[in-house]
């Protein structure tokens, strides 16, 4: 069956123009780029300090923290799971590392892969109570959101954990260019890196094969449970990473980090066109879809909107974006 | 007969596109009281199209062409609408409220009978049971439908399109899932809405129901009627010719059973748990494919027949021994049977066989993708290569390995997923009802595809309903019934009848032994 005589890559003949154009709008991030655009270009015209450099930066940073758990949403939405307890787990990784590095004296080093490691290991519990136990991940990770905010209590006594050793205010404060920090580089390398992952290997086929039916994916040889486990750890690792960041980025271990964020990961990467059934989406989509969420928030505050529309703003949004989706999908990809 | 009578309901000169293609142009179609008539074609051909017409789908105003029902010019806006107008339809698929009665199934969506908003259970009840007795149906309204087979899931949703009495009745591939048994109360049910004056619109793929049941049959192909056959003149050859437009010389290819060949696949006192009360499990099977050679498992719905072969893939948890090739191999999941060389075809396509969130051309290769990558990554113009050369090879007909597998026809589908198990160059290849939702023509790819696998030395272990089919196609075939291995026959040396009878004899010695049992 493999003719590895034909590597040769397939004939452009002249159609390949129209069906690259069809293609490419296919294409789910490019719908929340354009729809991006325009609301850019909107709350431009009405404010023109909309687009300052310091209004940019803004949205920038704290995309970076939510975006770096949007990576790991992305994955596991993939792979046909969700995660509501990544907020919880930013927050108890956050204040964990700053126990382990003030309290205990540990150094810096050991604090992070500490707090990483709780992040891993809470995704490890959630993988394996969903996959083994088969109790549904929304009760599961629901029931860890509430645990997690718990242990954040117990760990801390309900006050923040300051002051941080030196090196953490260092990372937080740390200007690589255009007064972007260390969140934002892991965040877009991350953000590559899984993007390509997804796309290119044989553990993103396999991912969206998980996804879309875990049965057809046992049968043709898929370790489905380890995959779906396999993404709850990214998920929590790297929301132990988001954690930290801002714990950075605040200088304290507080006790709100990550609050109300597993929402916003989940409305932001679905806005990007990331499925809630699994097996549909990409990891430049979900990314796209967190910033256009920002770009709205920060949009609305910069053109002087009452706080409480903007909340309706998101909502409504979130809504239209899955609706605009649904008949993109409908017309380009069923028509083509 | 009934021909010359003045049809009750008509189609005449319909004709759609769907976005340049023309799907039917000019179709006439008319069926009479008290007539079923057959609705054939591959697929592809407009069947369903017409279908859809027919009972509103596809509203009034999408297509040209007029309905009539009872002389009088209808157009339906919607499914109910044409439902309210006396034109009922099943579906091919068995939707039913599984926590729901049977009787609340039955009146699904009007279960406050007209008068209300309140649910009058006893007489939910009552009004089901009368419809069953009506059809010589035996099945308990008060049943839970997550306990029926899936032969008496779909009585039930033929009660249902009973309820408001329709006198043109639509059946699409009602026996589908059904086996030899099933059929026949099936039929006996058809036949008493017939005498009632009902007409019917049979759509199938299977010949001998048409020769069996229909007073008439229209073949559509290419959007066209190709020919309308009364039924004096049926003629299966006729059919198969006026379907595919080219005359299939013979039904079956030509195969023999190697002579003196190894043994490829050795399975001993397999075992595999039951589930649901309703399918057996496989009680020690032992059995023998040698390299080349074609098997088949006959028996009934529900016999063991499929949790034999997923036994055998590591789908299931099994007891036993299996060897492939002489060597003994451990296998406790798909992933190790495919390790060993074994590939399984699935039954239901839809369930457990394509991703539909995938295109082709993904659909192909997934779990096939060890040799087209290099270090982990995918490589695109190899993947891209072998998913064409795969395509050509299996005659799969998408426009491109981008394309999304739902609109493929189901023919096109199930040698998608062919070329899937076959791309890893399996030794042993399980073939779960191969055929089954496919076009007469992709059949007899099919069939040629099976011997041609066999000629190339790999062992066939299929199983199928249709017990013609199995029985042209296999070297062999082993006769399961209740779990077990009842007897065996090679080619020539039996025929459906000797299935029968091999199943009902086993079926009577159970029911001797449990009556010994209980005294």
């Amino acid at each position: 069956m493999n003719s590895a005589a034909e590597v040769s890559s397939p004939p452009r003949d002249a159609r390949s123009f129209r069906r690259r154009l069809i293609g490419f709008i296919a294409v789910g991030e490019v719908g929340v780029l354009a729809a991006m655009a325009l609301l850019i270009a909107f709350f431009w015209l009405i404010e023109p300090a909309f687009l300052s450099e310091r209004n940019i930066r803004a949205i920038l940073n704290v995309v970076s923290f939510v975006g770096i758990i949007a990576i790991g949403q992305t994955i596991l939405l993939v792979a046909g799971e969700f995660d509501l307890s990544v907020g919880s787990v930013a927050g108890l990784s956050a204040v964990v590392a700053a126990k382990l590095m003030t309290a205990a004296a540990l150094p810096v080093t050991t604090g992070i892969l500490g707090g990483i490691g709780v992040g891993a290991l809470i995704g490890l519990l959630n993988g394996l109570i969903v996959v083994r136990l088969g109790i549904p991940a929304f009760i599961q990770t629901l029931g860890m959101l509430f645990i997690g905010q718990g242990l954040i209590q117990v760990v801390t006594g309900g006050y923040p954990v300051y002051p941080l050793p030196e090196a953490i205010n260092t990372i937080g404060g740390t200007d690589l260019a255009f007064g972007l920090g260390w969140s934002f580089a892991f965040f877009i390398i991350a953000a590559i890196a899984a993007d390509f992952v997804l796309r290119r290997t044989v553990l993103g086929r396999n991912l969206y094969a998980t996804g879309g039916n875990k049965e057809v994916a046992h049968l043709v040889g898929i370790d489905t449970n380890a995959y779906k486990i396999g993404a709850f750890i990214v998920v929590g690792a790297l929301s132990a990473i988001a954690g930290m960041f801002v714990m950075a980025d605040l200088g304290s271990g507080g006790t709100s980090i990550g609050s109300g964020w597993e929402l916003t990961v989940i409305a932001g990467v679905v806005v990007g066109g990331v499925s809630l059934f699994g097996g549909a989406g990409t990891v430049a989509g979900g990314v796209v879809g967190i910033l256009m969420l920002k770009v709205v928030q920060s949009g609305l505050v910069v053109i002087g909107v009452n706080s409480n529309w903007q909340q309706i703003a998101v909502g409504v949004i979130m809504v239209m974006a899955v609706g605009l989706d649904i008949m993109r999908r409908r017309y380009f990809i069923a028509g083509a | 007969m009934s021909t010359v009578q003045a049809p009750l309901f008509s189609a005449t000169a319909i004709a759609k596109n769907f976005g340049g293609v023309q799907a039917l142009r000019g179709v006439d179609f008319d069926v009479t009281s008290g007539e079923i008539h057959a609705l054939l074609g591959q697929n592809g051909a407009g069947k369903s199209t017409l279908v859809k017409i027919l009972n509103g789908v596809h509203p009034a105003g999408s297509y040209t062409g007029t309905i009539q029902l009872d002389r009088r010019v209808v157009s339906f806006a919607s499914p109910a609408d044409a439902r309210s107008n006396g034109v009922g339809y099943v579906p091919q698929e068995i939707e039913v409220l599984e926590q729901l009665s049977v009787a609340e199934n039955v009146f699904a969506g009007r279960t406050g009978l007209g008068d209300g908003v309140l649910v009058h259970q006893r007489k939910l009840e009552q009004r089901a049971g009368e419809i069953f007795a009506d059809l010589g149906i035996d099945i308990n309204p008060k049943a839970y439908v997550a306990a029926l087979t899936s032969a008496q899931r779909h009585l039930v949703m033929i009660a249902r399109a009973l309820v408001l009495k329709p006198r043109v009745l639509m059946l699409d591939e009602p026996t589908a899932s059904l086996s030899g048994t099933e059929v026949d109360a099936l039929f006996s049910v058809l036949r008493r809405l017939k005498a009632q004056g009902v007409a019917m619109i049979y759509i199938t793929h299977r010949l001998p129901e048409v020769l069996a049941i229909c007073d008439r049959a229209t073949v559509l192909r290419d959007g066209q009627v190709a020919v309308r056959i009364a039924r004096e003149d049926f003629d299966a050859e006729a059919f198969i010719f006026s379907m595919s437009g080219q005359r299939l010389q013979r039904l079956f290819p030509e195969h023999a059973a190697p002579v003196g060949a190894p043994c490829a696949l050795e399975v001993r006192h397999l075992t595999v748990a039951g589930h649901s009360g309703a399918v057996h499990g496989a009680k020690d099977i032992s059995l023998r494919v040698a390299a080349g050679e074609i098997v088949g498992l006959a028996g009934l719905l529900g016999s063991g027949r499929s949790e034999i072969l997923h036994g055998i893939y590591g789908r299931v948890p099994a007891e036993g021994e299996i060897q492939v090739a002489g060597q003994l191999k451990s296998i406790k999941s798909p992933s190790d049977a495919r390790a060993a060389g074994i590939a399984l075809l699935t039954e239901d396509r839809k369930r457990d066989g394509l991703l539909f969130n995938l295109p082709v051309g993904a659909n192909i290769t997934i779990g096939n993708l060890a040799p087209l990558s290099r270090n982990g990554m995918v490589r695109g113009g190899l993947e891209r290569s072998s998913i064409l050369a795969a395509m050509r090879a299996l005659n799969v007909k998408a426009s491109s390995p981008q394309a999304s597998v739902t609109h493929l026809s189901g023919g096109n589908q199930q040698k998608l997923l062919f070329a899937r198990v076959l791309m890893r160059a399996p030794k042993v290849l399980l073939l779960d009802e191969p055929t089954k939702g496919v076009d007469a023509a992709t059949r007899h790819e099919i069939y040629r595809l099976v011997v041609e696998l066999a000629g190339k030395g790999v062992a066939l272990l299929i199983v199928a309903s249709e017990l013609e089919e199995l029985i042209g196609l296999c070297d062999r075939c082993l006769v399961v019934a209740d779990g077990r291995i009842v007897d065996e026959f090679g080619r020539g040396q039996g025929g459906e009848d000797r299935v029968l009878r091999s199943v009902t004899a086993a079926q009577a010695e159970r029911h001797a032994l449990a009556a010994q049992a209980s005294s």
